[in-house]
């Protein structure tokens, strides 16, 4: 699906067709979901989310100017609507002994890949970051966004964007318990 | 020890976004830095953890394109609470239907009702001026009824054949008469008794009598007959006096209808699935979460499906506007005013004026051309008596010398 697709599918929702934003939705609605849920940690509130984000795609579909990619848009809706849901809830999503335990399980520098692809100490690593982090480390590396779309997506300056990208990572490195590896 | 700047481009490198610049530099970096490659090939590993991580996240649930579908759908609040009983099978069918043609009942019901208002008022009126027996001093006029809309009539009939073999093609068709009639009233209760017979309805009617003598009666009727029966229908409205116009109208309403009955069963299955989950059971709010989309989706599928009665009605029945004028040439009133007969009369005599002068003037022509005939006449008759005299006197004269 490329980004003219896009762009005409979200014209027709603009024009109110409901066969296109099922298509929207089936195009983006998994990415969104992912994206929302690995910000929030929280299935339902998650899954209402995604509903949320679609909704509103819907109503403001005629007021996507076209200045970036429709992705970006939707992305930048699915980010501030996270983070706004966060915030209501004030939550401390990190729950810090698990994140220990699973730092603790971790010996050696060659351990590094395969404990980056144990699932279970991934997650209570991403979890041991602030949702800022998340969505940069989600954004970059799953969604392949470049510097000014991250920017627009969580609304702050490039500058900042590359700071948080950098550190996301640090953090995400010490909280899977990887050392540097010699150079 | 990395250069910050170097540092922070380096997760933008890994997933192939920066511009070529920025490339450049990272590269050349890279190609000096030990520990830069390091930060990249673990950045990389990173990545490939996050996008694998991604690939096993658990799918987007259904439910949730549903339930988006359901908010941006705009709720008629009046079906969705006359819908509070059993939300399976046809009870709700036979509803939809119901309501559709208790409206369409009630709509004719009012227009008729309208019509009797207007037909007593007019009629008041018509008492009132004495003008009811001056308008029906019509002369009957016979004028042959232009029949140039049968042929686009006949062209539809024949089109169907071949249609039928390659793609159905649903057809909502409306027809409209105009027909000049002796008596409108007559006219109009032969009508309706015709559209009945044949199965059909009066939708609307509007009479309206002359108010002054200058103006025609005629009736303006709405009725709908079964599809298959419009050309018989129009036949028998057209033999009520003299056609005037005659015209129908298709619209292809097939595109509409196929779309309409795959969008129900898109809905049908929704609901099936609803019904499944809400079966399976579980927590309270689930269920009521379930309970609300299924009512939503049920009502979508009522909306859609009184949307598709309606088409389907169209295709069934046609409509036809009938328009009854009363025939008059001219619209002339029909009895001369004073001044017009004062104006006829000088008219008359002028011309009987005329008359008889042209009736002196031709027969002295006449007299003119046949002037000679007399002349030659008395020319003859005067030589035959001056003969007679000549020889009359020397006869006479003759004994003379006796």
């Amino acid at each position: 699906m490329s980004e003219a697709d896009d762009r005409v599918l979200l014209e027709r929702i603009a024009g109110r067709d409901r066969v296109a934003f099922e298509s929207f939705f089936r195009l983006h609605g998994a990415a969104v979901h992912r994206f929302v849920r690995d910000l929030v940690r929280d299935d339902g509130l998650a899954e209402e989310l995604t509903s949320d984000v679609m909704v509103e795609v819907w109503r403001s579909a005629a007021r996507f100017g076209g200045r970036s990619r429709a992705r970006t848009w939707v992305f930048g809706i699915a980010h501030h609507k996270a983070i706004d849901a966060l915030r209501k809830r004030r939550a401390t999503l990190v729950p810090l002994d698990a994140l220990l335990d699973a730092a603790t399980d971790l010996e050696g520098p060659e351990a590094a890949a395969l404990r980056a692809d144990d699932r279970r100490h991934l997650d209570a690593a991403l979890g041991a970051l602030s949702a800022e982090h998340r969505a940069v480390l989600e954004l970059t590396y799953v969604e392949g966004f470049s510097q000014k779309e991250i920017a627009e997506i969580v609304d702050c300056p490039v500058a900042t964007v590359k700071t948080r990208a950098f550190y996301a990572k640090q953090r995400l490195r010490e909280a899977l318990g990887t050392v540097e590896r010699p150079g | 020890m990395i250069e910050h700047e170097i540092a922070e481009l380096l997760p933008f490198y890994a997933n192939g976004t920066l511009d070529a610049a920025d490339r450049a530099r990272v590269e050349a970096e890279l190609e000096t830095c030990g520990t830069c490659a390091a930060e990249l090939q673990e950045l990389q590993t990173l990545a490939a953890a996050l996008r694998a991580r991604a690939d096993d996240a658990p799918p987007l649930p259904e439910h949730l394109l549903v339930d988006a579908l359901t908010r941006i759908t705009p709720r008629p609040r009046a079906s969705a609470s006359a819908q509070r009983g059993p939300w399976w099978g046809t009870p709700a069918r036979y509803a939809t239907a119901a309501v559709l043609v208790v409206s369409v009942g009630a709509a004719a019901v009012a227009a008729y009702r309208t019509h009797e208002a207007e037909v007593t008022r007019e009629s008041q009126v018509a008492v009132a001026g004495h003008a009811q027996e001056a308008t029906r001093a019509t002369v009957f006029r016979v004028q042959q009824a232009p029949r140039s809309a049968k042929v686009a009539q006949n062209a539809d009939a024949a089109a169907p054949a071949p249609q039928s073999v390659a793609k159905q093609h649903r057809l909502a068709k409306t027809a409209r008469i105009e027909v000049l009639v002796r008596d409108v009233e007559s006219a109009l209760a032969r009508a309706q008794a015709t559209v009945r017979s044949m199965g059909g309805d009066v939708t609307a009617l509007n009479d309206s009598s002359p108010r002054d003598a200058g103006s025609v009666h005629t009736a303006a009727l709405t009725v709908e007959v079964p599809a298959d029966r419009l050309d018989g229908a129009l036949d028998a409205l057209a033999a009520l006096g003299a056609v005037q116009t005659r015209a129908i109208d298709a619209e292809d309403v097939d595109a509409t209808i196929v779309d309409e009955e795959a969008r129900l069963r898109n809905l049908q299955h929704e609901e099936a699935d609803l019904r499944a989950l809400m079966d399976k059971g579980g927590k309270v709010g689930e269920i009521l979460t379930v309970q609300q989309n299924l009512s939503d989706v049920r009502g979508q599928i009522e909306e859609l499906q009184a949307q598709h009665v309606h088409d389907l009605h169209r295709v069934a029945t046609s409509t036809i506007a009938i328009t009854l004028s009363e025939d008059r040439p001219n619209g002339a009133p029909a009895k001369p005013g004073a001044s017009a007969r004062i104006d006829g009369a000088w008219r008359s005599g002028v011309s009987a004026l005329a008359d008889t002068f042209l009736a002196f003037v031709t027969a002295f022509v006449w007299c003119v051309a046949f002037a000679p005939v007399p002349l030659a006449a008395g020319a003859v008759a005067y030589a035959v008596l001056r003969t007679y005299r000549m020889f009359g006197s020397s006869a006479s004269r003759s004994p003379s010398p006796r």
